[in-house]
């Protein structure tokens, strides 16, 4: 009787053993599985990967990329991952060194070659100075800096260079095709950027105000005024005091364009709008934030076309361009 | 002639668990070699190495490709900022601290209020190589007032601090097949409450059933604990954890006698439903020493776990239901008591920050099945930011022993410092 029981256990053992070991051979799958923390990132990667590479983001693109749950089934992804890209400077801080830990794959834990930290040689704004010890009396302050610079597609070619590095580190044998995405990313990115500026060109230095400082690297690039914030404090809901501030700049300077994150509830916007007879607008802060923005380039098309929309409903004379 | 059998199998058996490893990772480089194609320099490095480690006696498959890489050097915006040079090198530190106050009616307890700083817990963590990660928690706390303790317990020490290492240990980042172990002493896999923190607790409180069966700060024992993801083809998230630890907690259903160990095995299963909703279900089976002679407790218990968070607006709305109940066998000269507990708690999300929560309790004890206790409570929870929350709690107590009775709990919990990932 007892022997076959250790028979059978045995058997089980030796079942589990043979499928691992084929789990093990399947493992070399040729496309390579990148797994990002955001849509922007797996766009731009897939750009430069080409049909070299599958990709994964874990965060949607109309859910806050600050605070994601760490669902264990993100960890599976991990898993598999041959490369995982994040957007770093603390950014998604409170969720993904508990997939890492979960993940059990070192081959893309910090400074190993599957790891990419989208941010390596990006000029950041918003830097703070100080005492970091004392930043949290300022809210949400990210002590590297403003983290939105996916928001910038200058700075998104310098993203591109990073996830191309980390492509050539693991399959050196198609540098030359993802060489030539990458520029051909590059040239896309500069033509269209020349495109947006001139299109925005009009209403260059236009004062609005927005709901969080999600914004920074847009408003360098196709240069409009964010003049306060609806959000007292980065993080912190708005009080009625803070609102009270907000209609007030408003009405002093004639602003009268709102633009908010898709993830924020619009009630305290749409209240100083109703006050201020201003419109608010929903820009997309990620790929995937409306149905049809489906790509890093669509992610400006559409901003810029709400953003110049908005200024024609709200009776934005557009300037006569100097050149 | 089965025994003969028998050995040829265990022999086979073993040799394809040993191969495994070797084989996965000569197919990649088999890979490897045939993609570079021409380039004979890497062949040779691949060759190199499995010579190394056949020299160095070393299983290929159990070494993980640590090999160096560029350094990936950071912004240079960071540099000229926060000068943080000298914490650069340092774990991860935060400090979590934890205001309490408690008022109690009908003369449950010796002191009806209790205000003060109860705990305040201190995390240390950090990678200590390429293998390994430490983790250390250590708790300055005080002892509380516990209501249910009946009529005869005498007064807690209201006023000292002790110090407590919590948790220490050490993890593995790298063992083949998704295994993960864990060395120190922890918090046991038991259920779902008892792998976090109290502070990070929906309630103010430990439910009856860890009070009455794991004791006053839940399971938490040395020793070490094995825990591997199950591979499915259905790429779900299936964990099972082994743990072997000393036994020597003294809490209510377990005890350590020197001789025997205690045992855990717990099966993690998580199920996205959709975007939004997520269902976990554990099962844990436990056994060990109950600090008679050489009788052993058993145990059985189930923790279901269901969320929903809208994933578009998912800093306003949110629904959580948390069940964990436990079936115990608890073995004496006189034969064995079986008995049962269980809580259930429920928590909705009605504004940004606020958050309303009701929890049932009902608990047997692990020697004593003929009685048992009741809790009915109710709670709120305001967060003024994601580094600090208050929660106030008011509590409908029938203990098993002595009169019924009302009490308000209130804590404020708040940490400096890194922010610590939540685990979910």
């Amino acid at each position: 009787m007892k022997q076959k029981i250790v028979n059978r256990i045995l058997a089980v053992v030796l079942t589990i053993a043979s499928l691992l070991v084929f789990a093990g051979t399947n493992m070399a799958a040729k496309k390579l599985f990148l797994v990002t923390t955001l849509p922007d990132l797996a766009s731009i990667a897939k750009a430069v990967g080409g049909d070299h590479v599958k990709t994964f983001a874990i965060a949607k693109g109309y859910q806050d990329p600050h605070f994601v749950d760490p669902k264990p089934s993100y960890m599976i992804k991990l898993q598999k991952a041959d490369m995982f890209i994040q957007v770093g400077l603390d950014l998604e801080l409170g969720w993904v060194p508990s997939l890492l830990d979960g993940a059990r794959n070192p081959n893309i834990l910090p400074g190993a070659k599957g790891y990419v930290d989208a941010s390596v040689n990006v000029p950041l704004l918003e830097v703070p100075v100080g005492d970091p010890t004392k930043l949290r009396a300022q809210g949400d302050i990210h002590v590297y800096g403003n983290p939105h610079f996916w928001l910038d597609p200058l700075r998104g070619k310098i993203i591109a260079d990073n996830i191309y590095r980390a492509l050539v580190r693991l399959q050196p044998e198609n540098e030359a095709d993802f060489s030539k995405n990458l520029q051909a990313f590059k040239a896309k990115i500069d033509q269209k950027t020349r495109e947006w500026t001139e299109r925005m060109r009009p209403y260059s230095g236009t004062k609005i105000v927005a709901f969080h400082n999600s914004w920074p690297y847009l408003e360098e690039r196709f240069p409009f005024d964010i003049v306060m914030f609806i959000e007292p404090k980065p993080g912190i809901p708005p009080t009625p005091k803070q609102l009270v501030r907000v209609i007030k700049t408003m009405k002093q300077n004639d602003i009268r364009v709102i633009i908010i994150e898709p993830y924020y509830s619009k009630k305290s916007a749409e209240l100083v709008a109703a006050k201020t007879g201003a419109v608010v607008v929903e820009l997309a802060g990620s790929v995937g934030a409306q149905p049809g923005i489906d790509d890093y380039f669509d992610l400006f098309e559409y901003n810029i076309n709400k953003l110049i929309d908005a200024f024609k409903q709200a009776g934005i004379q557009p300037r006569a361009t100097e050149d | 002639m089965h025994q003969k059998f028998l050995f040829l199998l265990v022999f086979i058996a073993g040799s394809i668990i040993l191969a495994a490893p070797l084989q996965a990772q000569q197919a990649r480089k088999d890979t490897t070699r045939a993609a570079k194609t021409d380039s004979t320099e890497a062949l040779d490095e691949a060759e190199l190495e499995k010579e190394l480690a056949r020299e160095l006696g070393l299983l290929a498959g159990s070494e993980t490709d640590t090999s160096v890489t560029p350094p990936q050097t950071s912004a240079p915006a960071i540099s000229g900022s926060i000068a943080r040079a000298g914490s650069v090198l340092n774990p991860r530190i935060s400090v979590i601290g934890t205001f309490f106050g408690s008022g109690t009616g009908n003369q449950a307890v010796a002191r009806a209020v209790d205000v003060g700083l109860s705990e305040t817990e201190f995390s240390f963590q950090a990678y200590v190589d390429p293998y390994t990660k430490a983790d250390f928690f250590v708790a300055f706390g005080r002892e509380q007032e516990d209501p249910f303790a009946g009529p005869d317990e005498e007064a807690a020490n209201l006023s000292e601090y002790e110090a407590e290492l919590e948790e220490g240990y050490l993890t593995t980042l790298s063992l083949p097949f998704s295994l993960q172990i864990k060395a120190g002493k922890f918090l046991g896999a038991f259920g779902k409450l008892n792998s976090l923190h109290p502070h990070a607790f929906n309630f103010v409180d430990y439910p009856r059933m860890y009070v009455n069966y794991l004791g006053e700060e839940g399971l938490i024992d040395r020793g070490l604990s094995i825990n591997w993801l199950v591979p499915n083809p259905f790429d779900l998230y299936q964990e099972l954890t082994l743990e072997i630890t000393s036994g020597a907690l003294g809490g209510p259903a377990f005890q350590g006698n020197s001789k025997d160990l205690l045992y855990l095995l717990h099966l993690k299963n998580f199920f996205d439903l959709n975007d939004n909703t997520t269902l976990e279900l554990g099962f844990t089976g436990m056994q060990g020493p109950n600090g008679l002679e050489r009788y052993k407790t058993r145990m059985g218990a189930v923790d279901v776990t269901l969320r929903w968070k809208p994933l578009r607006m998912n800093r306003y709305k949110s629904f959580e239901l948390m069940l964990e109940a436990l079936a115990s066998q608890y073995e004496t000269a006189a034969g064995i008591i079986s008995s049962k507990a269980l809580f259930a708690f429920l928590r909705y999300q009605v504004a940004r920050r606020w958050f309303l929560g009701a929890r049932y309790d009902y608990s047997e004890f692990p020697d004593d099945s003929e009685h048992n206790e009741k809790a009915y409570s109710a709670i709120l929870s305001f967060y003024t930011s994601e580094f600090q929350k208050m929660e106030l709690q008011v509590q409908r107590g029938i203990p098993a022993w002595g009169d019924a009775f009302n009490r308000i709990l209130l804590r404020v919990v708040f940490v400096i410092g890194a922010h610590g990932a939540h685990k979910y």
